[in-house]
């Protein structure tokens, strides 16, 4: 039996070089790898995507319009979805465009080799190496590392979210910048200048790395938010609701990158600043202190509603340096 | 379990037992599981009474539905929640036991709840952290009075507690569009005292001074709740009267020329009087902005004190 084309597409090199190092070790393989859907579904078209493990949030084109393409030219490939959303209705939109499979990132090994063995994908056992890509050596930088980390975290506040208020939650790839305060003060006030702003934050530390979560709420989406949580009672404030959100959001975003870096992160009191109390006054107060930041920048949307949310995680700079030890390991 | 394992255990049991924050384990029917010593010396219910009671029995202030609502999503999405004493004062009323320093009626409250796991992964319990913030809320509440009188210092004038000209002309823009906004009603009174210059210069500044404050409380005194009073100038007054046409600010104006005039004040054994000129205008007819309407009672003021002081003109 001949090698299987296989196909990897995500967008993030991280996320490529786990996939490489979770497949079988004996797969009998060439791999080919795509960084977006376009690319994939190119490379799909040209017979090099027998068997393809697609990433969902990836940009130019993501996963399910890439589901959608390799359906509608009626392309033969037979597709598993390896997501960080993981969202009920993620998977099931995956699996009514065709998917034969959703695997929840970072893929266990085991998981993907039963997966691939019940599909019946793996083939005869191969008696040389697979063929991996020469690219595939290049090394990871700390962005992308972080930017995979943190996609696979945003992906279960994002399943959490979707459960407590039982909607689909739209996500983008996450942003990872390294901010001067100047640019995040610019940022925050052309958002301002839009629409009035409320925001939570709250400060988290872990193995001495720490920051501080910035959650953006745009005031006339709040009522519309009220809705959607239900709230039927007046002792139920508006800060309230907004401080439940930002802990769903907040923890288990943070509770998603503490499992993968393998730190425990202390969270303390959340504190709400409203445009009058001054976001940008405390950002000019910060500004003698902080020069840089390291910042990740997700957006959420909620499919139907006009309702989305802006988390910034900022990390202190002091935090970076010991942010890419405890990344190394998945760099290397 | 070594002797280390036992001291360290015990110091652990003293630390928790002594550390200046509210310690709570509930077990998934609100039972207390855990009471320290912040706990006990605040309620008088000693930790082995606590035990296995009910928090809403212990606490009946807390609202039931509320809580459980909230220990539940910590148990089911595995994440800490907060309350903070901005949003909730206290979650349990205690009462404030400082006569001397203590400034509120009661503790002010951060809390933190967290999921306990249990050997085999799973949330059995919740811990309640309660920390005491009082401090913190009676310098916010401080900060906020001072800002407060802040503001006030900084949108009155000092000789006669009316608003002065920044603050006043703020209030004429906010007035405007509402105006612009709501198609309502507003007029303006414009007025300043005739001959001021002879006072000073008879009884000098001090008595002087004196005519302007109680030009300002007659006027206060006239004023509605709604109306908006403010010293323009030296001598020069405003007031602007909201849901108000040019015909009811006449009469207004009139009634405060009659009083002004009614006044009497004494001065070393002189008796001073003093009359005002006045102008009226509206917002009946369009205007480009809210210094139209100045303009315009301007002007007014203006034709009174040319056709003889002591007399109201309105702006038509």
């Amino acid at each position: 039996m001949p090698m299987i084309p296989l196909l990897i597409c995500d967008d993030s090199n991280m996320a490529r070089k786990q996939l490489l190092r979770a497949l079988p070790s004996d797969w009998d393989v060439s791999v080919t790898m795509a960084t977006n859907g376009q690319e994939g579904v190119e490379a799909i078209r040209q017979g090099l995507g027998q068997v393809v493990l697609l990433d969902l949030t990836m940009p130019v084109m993501d996963g399910y319009q890439a589901l959608a393409a390799v359906r509608a030219e009626n392309l033969d490939a037979k597709i598993i979805v390896v997501s960080g959303d993981v969202q009920e209705e993620a998977v099931r939109r995956c699996m009514e465009l065709g998917a034969l499979a959703f695997l929840k990132k970072p893929a266990e090994p085991e998981e993907l080799k039963q997966t691939l063995s019940r599909l019946g994908l793996l083939g005869v056992p191969a008696t040389t190496p697979a063929l991996i890509p020469a690219a595939a050596g290049a090394r990871i930088s700390l962005h992308d590392a972080l930017r995979e980390i943190v996609n696979v975290a945003m992906g279960r506040a994002a399943a959490l979210l979707a459960r407590v208020l039982g909607v689909f939650v739209q996500l983008p790839v996450p942003n990872v910048n390294m901010l001067e305060v100047g640019e995040l003060h610019m940022a925050l006030a052309d958002a301002q200048s839009r629409d009035r702003l409320t925001a939570v934050c709250q400060g988290y530390i872990g193995d001495c790395i720490a920051g501080e979560a910035l959650l953006l709420f745009h005031d006339s989406e709040i009522a519309d938010m009220a809705r959607l949580m239900q709230r039927d009672s007046d002792d139920y404030s508006d800060m309230e609701m907004l401080l439940d959100l930002s802990a769903i959001l907040i923890g288990a975003c943070l509770s998603g990158i503490a499992e993968q870096i393998d730190v425990e992160f202390s969270q303390g009191h959340p504190q709400v600043l409203g445009t009058r109390s001054g976001i940008d006054e405390l950002i000019r107060i910060n500004q003698q202190r902080w020069k840089k930041t390291l910042a990740v920048e997700i957006s959420y949307s909620l499919e139907g509603h006009n309702i989305h949310f802006d988390l910034l995680m900022l990390f202190t700079e002091d935090s970076v340096e010991l942010l890419s030890h405890k990344l190394a390991y998945l760099m290397s | 379990m070594d002797n280390i394992d036992i001291k360290e255990l015990h110091w652990m049991l003293t630390i928790t037992q002594n550390i200046d924050v509210g310690l709570v384990v509930l077990d998934r029917d609100y039972r207390v599981q855990l009471w320290n010593t912040f706990m006990e010396n605040r309620t008088g219910v000693l930790p082995d009474k606590a035990a296995n009671q009910s928090f809403f029995t212990l606490f009946p202030e807390v609202n039931q539905a509320w809580f459980s609502k909230k220990i539940e999503s910590v148990v089911t999405l595995g994440t800490p929640a907060f309350t903070i004493w901005e949003q909730r004062p206290y979650l349990v009323r205690f009462k404030n036991l400082q006569p001397i320093t203590g400034q509120e009626d009661f503790m002010y409250q951060n809390t933190t709840l967290f999921p306990l796991r249990s050997t085999n992964s799973e949330i059995s319990h919740i811990c309640l952290v309660i920390y005491d913030v009082t401090d913190v809320a009676t310098n916010r509440h401080r900060l906020q009075a001072a800002n407060n009188a802040l503001q006030e210092l900084s949108s009155t004038d000092r000789l006669t507690g009316l608003f002065n000209r920044g603050h006043w002309e703020e209030m004429l823009k906010n007035e405007y569009a509402r105006h612009c906004r709501y198609d309502s009603q507003v007029s303006l009174v414009m007025f300043d005292i005739d001959h001021f210059k002879r006072v000073n210069d008879t009884y000098g500044h001090q008595m002087g001074d004196k005519v302007i404050q109680r030009v300002a409380e007659v006027t206060r005194q006239l004023a509605r709740t709604a109306d908006i009073a403010g010293r323009y100038g030296g001598e020069e007054f405003v007031v602007l009267l909201p849901d108000t046409d040019k015909a009811g600010a006449k009469i207004f104006a009139e009634r405060l020329r009659l009083a002004i005039e009614a006044q009497e004040m004494s001065h070393e054994g002189h008796v001073i009087r003093c009359t005002i000129s006045l102008g009226v205008a509206d917002l009946a007819e369009q205007t480009p902005d809210y210094k139209t309407l100045i303009e315009w009672a301007d002007q007014a003021l203006y034709a009174s004190k040319k056709n003889g002081r002591n007399q109201v003109s309105v702006h038509e």
